[in-house]
């Protein structure tokens, strides 16, 4: 259901602001969203002045840095640091994105970090994707041809393997889902961008035998067709992939079938 | 389960693209244009009863306020029929790209403006 404004546990407050120690006159102002699970109390905005001199160059170093040297109790998901692992997605400067491959010089003024949006928050930077998992698991993200099992290697021809291009680099960090208003609104029916970019990518798969069954199942009001184009997806994804064009696809794919 | 956990914030803190400016554009005209409908009826029969009707719908349409809600809903109308040539072309699978989407959506939000004017001033001259 449509729901603008947050509700009353989820409004934030000012929180603490933490003053630069270093002396630095290279300094930015970090706003980092914060909730901690312990306490009861709503979510805030803690506010650091970073040290830019002795910093590398993407916001996840930036967050390093609070952790590392600032303030150790701040909590946000990342692992490989090179766009591959999807853990680092967060809102960074109003957009979706992957800390680790976001250069902090491309945002102008504060830096404001909130976690991705309309999720339930575990803590401060961690947003609860189970939701979304269970979503990908409803598709049945497999191959299935178990009719005819085949002694030696599925092969495919170049051309159908090129129509898996665009879909496979998918690492599922929930950047397009969680920054389509769609899906914000009706997150628990609406598959979203990041599960019917995956269900086409199955769906188009020439090795896979039930193209059939896979299109009947995604062919639904709710599932699918709460996709209205807004494109936010696309403009998020940080693997430069379109799951709209995805989504149009399989649209098309049941009109024409 | 209940889950007590706050949720994290989204419209108030997500930017704003072209591409979804056109779009929550094309759901209200979508909605306004349904609204205008039923005031084009009121019209169309105040035309058939007569001059002496007719002349009330005049009025109104002659004032500031009459002549901001005409521009108004013959915008809607523009903009709702560009945004939905856009859609045909989507629906056919054609101008995903995100360049493509920013380029058209400036052009329906431009030649929106642009065509309302031109009609009105062709109104003008015909009438």
């Amino acid at each position: 259901m449509v729901q603008i404004s947050l509700p009353k546990n989820s409004k934030i407050q000012k929180g603490k602001y933490y003053k630069d120690k270093t002396g630095s006159k290279n300094l930015r102002k970090v706003n980092v969203y914060r909730w901690d699970p312990s306490t009861g109390e709503n979510p805030r905005i803690d506010t650091y002045e970073v040290d830019m001199n002795n910093c590398p160059s993407k916001v996840l170093d930036v967050l390093n840095k609070i952790k590392n040297e600032i303030d150790p109790s701040i909590a946000y998901r990342r692992s490989c640091a090179h766009g591959v692992c999807g853990s680092c997605a967060m809102n960074m400067d109003g957009k979706n994105g992957l800390a680790c491959t976001k250069p902090h010089s491309e945002i102008k003024g504060d830096i404001n970090i909130y976690p991705l949006p309309h999720l339930k928050v575990l803590k401060d930077l961690i947003g609860d994707l189970s939701t979304l998992y269970r979503q990908y698991e409803s598709i049945e993200p497999w191959l299935k041809n178990s009719n005819n099992p085949t002694k030696t290697e599925n092969l495919q021809s170049k051309e159908d393997r090129a129509k898996l291009d665009g879909l496979y680099e998918c690492i599922m960090c929930a950047c397009c889902s969680t920054s389509c208003p769609s899906y914000w609104w009706n997150g628990d029916k609406y598959l979203g961008p990041a599960v019917l970019l995956q269900a086409y990518r199955w769906i188009i798969d020439s090795r896979d035998e039930e193209r059939k069954e896979r299109l009947k199942k995604v062919a639904d009001e709710l599932k699918l067709y709460r996709c209205h184009t807004i494109m936010n997806c696309t403009n998020a994804c940080p693997k430069g992939l379109n799951p709209a064009k995805a989504i149009a696809s399989i649209k098309k794919m049941l009109a024409t079938s | 389960m209940k889950n007590d956990n706050p949720t994290s914030p989204h419209i108030q803190i997500y930017n704003w693209h072209i591409s979804s400016l056109v779009s929550i554009s094309h759901r209200i005209t979508g909605v306004l244009n349904y609204i205008l409908l039923i005031l084009i009826c009121f019209w169309v029969i105040s035309l058939m009863l007569g001059p002496e009707s007719y002349q009330y719908f005049k009025i109104f349409s002659d004032s500031i306020v009459g002549k901001f809600f005409i521009i108004g809903f013959i915008w809607s109308y523009i903009f709702q029929i560009l945004s939905e040539i856009r859609h045909w072309f989507w629906d056919m699978g054609y101008g995903f790209e995100l360049r493509t989407t920013k380029i058209t959506g400036v052009l329906i939000i431009s030649g929106s403006f642009i065509l309302t004017i031109a009609l009105y001033l062709l109104s003008g001259v015909l009438i």
